[in-house]
């Protein structure tokens, strides 16, 4: 089967052309670097299949960042039979330079020009017929994602890899051209594929290259004498990145067609001049924090009761609600949410109940799978909710400019901003959080931002905080809880963030340098194919690893270590016995004491397999009284703590997998884990005896305050670097 | 002078930029490199939104104080 590769800038549509393809649903965001790896599909339209590979985005050839390995590697070693470059008609000049890079590798190219739905929208056209001209390969406009083009695109891709294409190089014309092509043809003799793209990174003092052909360098240095120098001294890649700058723009200057000069002002830059105020940026993030939050999970939509008085009555309209008489209008999210659990729980449920005799098999089926599988369900709606709100943030291409505007707050902790996008979508799900940590550039960076990721509550620790605060402070004050609890993870990042920067990381944080998409409205089939596919990844979940795991602790709790002797009482269980055994280590944070204590401690470790567990457990232990009992009976001190501890200690095994991935020494991960472990008991901890005893909590304030002023007094704060 | 302190909306050419390899090689791939035409656009706390080309390009602080512009 013939291979083609899809090469592009990042953020210049390559997924989503990908998607298109191959019928995929791989995510798409407006963040440049949101293909890390490479992803392989099937086109199925031409006269034969063919397999399309999507790069990561690229800026460039060169090898400095992971992409660009990976992209590189992949065209000059497996040799594709056409490297489909995508270029964004918006931003042809930044985008061609790539292009000039990909002409100098003997490959079929085929320039596929995308947006060009957005270039006809601003009155603009692009010359494809001048970039043909020009570079000698095919050029296709497309728009990806109105899926216009791309069949003719593909097309053109099979004719092109029919032929072989020798290699250009923009430079030809230049100064460079003596020294390119002495060294390009030493190293045809040398039998090199690709000798011109060789050639031209060994000018470029490309590492690699220059080890390997170190005893070009005398011959390089002696031509080099005989070219005239300019600004740029013996900063050969400056100089080479600079020609191919000057090309692409005397020769497709003209090759865009403006309706009005690029100088006006874009509705994208208007947009910016309120949403990256320099005073109004961050209230207005908040602001859009808070009425996601209140969509998702606010029980009086836009406080019409509470202010207005606007509130159901009568039968039908709460049955339709699903709310007692009196209450106000709920959110869409818990709205959901609370028609779930009536089907579930009122309906499906008694009615699976009713039908089966045996008693194990009745207790197994509706006590244990369903009963716990129910506890999870009735959450989906609101995760559902929380992660359509973050992709549409994403999507419009907000979220890049988030990530400015907390720059000079999050570079106090050793981060960039940069480290805001991972820590957002861990709200979402840890996985693709820590894979986000990859577009970070120091490894230091990146360390730090996986430690402190799993405090950002993610979608499955979710049902815990609703279920907690549907039950404790009489169970008014659940957003309060809730919100809480995500304030309580992002404070602990702060925290732990400044505290690991002083002590262990003493790092400066790379600079900030990064491109704005312009803003668009996120398209809903993209938007509710990535729901989808999220639903069916949460679906798997509970069908394999919860539901599994739901057995085995069905299994334990209802019989003892003779299991052959029958069903015993849950006191008596073997799960009761071992919960037992570990319950002492929880003793000092208030929920391992009493009685119930190792109810609790299981429902940690069942957590450790993934956070939907914890209800899910706690429902099955909960024994007659059901988990509304065991919960109303803590006290608060001992529930915030032991949310505290879910919140804060080790992540779902899915998590710990993928942080291990993005590590890359085994010491690191072992840190990793024991921070995790320390966090959460330590935090714990001063929850439980700070609630418990209020002057406790008190002093502890005091004193942190006291270190803060000294410590500002000590170090006073530098003066900005020149 | 550094861009940091160019004025708002006027085209700026490159003279120089001072920074370690990788960001200089960074900068460059993005269209910032001597020679190139900016237009600083927005301004947040010495954080700038530059234009470059068509595209728009975030920087922070101490990368603003390392690009020299005329």
């Amino acid at each position: 089967m013939k291979k083609f590769a899809l090469a592009g800038n990042p953020n210049c549509g390559k997924t989503t052309l990908f998607n298109a393809l191959t019928g995929a649903t791989a995510h798409v965001g407006n963040w440049p670097g949101v293909t890390i790896d490479k992803r392989e599909g099937i086109y199925k339209k031409l006269e034969e299949p063919v397999e399309i590979v999507d790069l990561p985005g690229i800026y460039s050839l060169s090898p400095y960042t992971p992409e660009e390995i990976i992209s590189r590697n992949y065209i000059l070693d497996e040799k594709p039979d056409c490297v489909i470059n995508i270029v964004d008609g918006t931003n042809l000049e930044r985008n061609l330079y790539l292009t000039t890079q990909l002409l100098e590798i003997n490959i079929p190219v085929v320039i596929a020009v995308n947006m060009i739905d957005i270039v006809a929208k601003k009155g603009d056209a692009i010359l494809v017929a001048e970039i043909e001209k020009k570079f000698n390969v095919p050029v296709v406009e497309i728009s990806a994602l109105r899926e216009k083009g791309i069949h003719v695109l593909m097309q053109k891709a099979l004719e092109a890899s029919l032929q072989t294409r020798d290699a250009i190089s923009v430079l030809e014309d230049s100064k460079l051209a003596p020294l390119i092509n002495k060294i390009s043809a030493l190293l045809l003799e040398r039998g090199l594929n690709n000798p011109l793209f060789h050639a031209i990174r060994f000018i470029e003092q490309d590492d690699f290259e220059l080890k390997k052909h170190h005893d070009l360098i005398e011959t390089a240095d002696e031509i080099k004498e005989t070219i005239p120098v300019d600004g740029f001294g013996d900063d050969y890649e400056g100089l080479i990145a600079s020609l191919r700058y000057k090309y692409v723009a005397q020769n497709f200057s003209r090759a865009i067609v403006r309706k009005i000069q690029n100088t006006t002002v874009t509705k994208s830059d208007k947009a910016d001049r309120v949403l990256t105020h320099r005073l109004w940026g961050i209230p207005i993030f908040l602001f859009i924090m808070l009425l996601i939050f209140h969509l998702t999970f606010g029980s009086d939509l836009l406080l019409l009761n509470s202010i207005f008085g606007l509130q159901i009555n009568g039968d039908f309209w709460t049955m339709l609600f699903q709310v007692e008489a009196g209450s106000g209008i709920p959110s869409p999210g818990v709205f959901l949410q609370s028609w779930v659990i009536y089907l579930l729980e009122d309906l499906l449920i008694p009615f699976v109940a009713s039908w089966i005799n045996i008693a194990w098999i009745q207790s197994l089926v509706a006590d244990g799978i369903l009963a716990g599988l129910a506890a999870i369900f009735s959450f989906f709606p609101q995760i559902m909710m929380l992660f359509l709100f973050l992709s549409i943030l994403e999507d419009s291409g907000y979220m890049a400019r988030i990530a400015f505007i907390m720059d000079r707050t999050f570079r106090r902790f050793g981060l960039s901003g940069k480290a805001f996008l991972p820590m957002m979508m861990c709200f979402g799900c840890g996985v693709p959080g820590a894979m986000a940590t990859r577009t970070l550039e120091t490894e230091k960076e990146r360390r730090l931002t996986l430690m402190v990721s799993p405090f950002f509550s993610c979608g499955a620790k979710l049902p815990i905080w609703l279920a907690f605060g549907s039950l404790i402070l009489g169970g008014q004050h659940g957003t309060f809880v809730v919100f809480s609890m995500y304030l309580l993870g992002i404070g602990v990042a702060i925290i732990a963030a400044i505290l690991l920067k002083k002590a262990a990381f003493k790092n400066e944080a790379s600079p900030f340098i990064m491109e704005f998409p312009s803003y668009h409205t996120p398209k809903f089939s993209n938007l509710m194919k990535y729901l989808w596919d999220k639903l069916k990844h949460f679906l798997f979940r509970a069908a394999t690893v919860i539901a599994a795991s739901i057995i085995v602790i069905w299994f334990l709790s209802n019989f003892s270590w003779a299991f052959w002797t029958g069903m015993v009482t849950i006191e008596n269980s073997m799960l009761a016995s071992i919960g037992r055994f570990i319950q002492p280590i929880f003793i000092p944070l208030g929920f391992g004491i009493g009685s119930d204590g190792w109810r609790f401690v299981v429902g940690i470790f069942s957590g450790l397999i993934a956070k939907e567990n914890v209800v899910a457990t706690l429902e099955q232990l909960a024994g007659s009284g059901g988990i509304a009992t065991l919960i109303g009976s803590m006290d608060l001190a001992s529930a915030y703590s032991f949310m505290a501890f879910n919140l804060l200690t080790i992540p779902c095994m899915a998590m710990v997998g993928a942080v291990i991935g993005e590590l890359s020494k085994k010491r690191y991960v072992f840190e990793t884990i024991g921070f995790w472990l320390a966090a959460s008991y330590v935090v714990s901890l001063v929850i439980y005896w700070s609630i418990r005893f209020w002057w406790i909590g008190v002093s502890l304030l005091a004193t942190l305050l006291i270190i803060v002023i000294i410590s500002a007094v000590i170090h006073r704060p530098r003066q900005a670097r020149v | 002078m550094p861009i940091l302190f160019a004025p708002l909306n006027v085209e700026l050419q490159v003279t120089k930029i001072n920074v370690p390899d990788d960001t200089k090689h960074h900068l460059a791939n993005l269209g910032v490199l001597v020679g190139a035409i900016l237009v600083v656009i927005a301004d947040l706390h010495g954080n700038l939104i530059i234009k470059v080309k068509d595209g728009r390009l975030a920087i922070n602080k101490d990368v603003a104080m390392k690009i020299l512009v005329a």
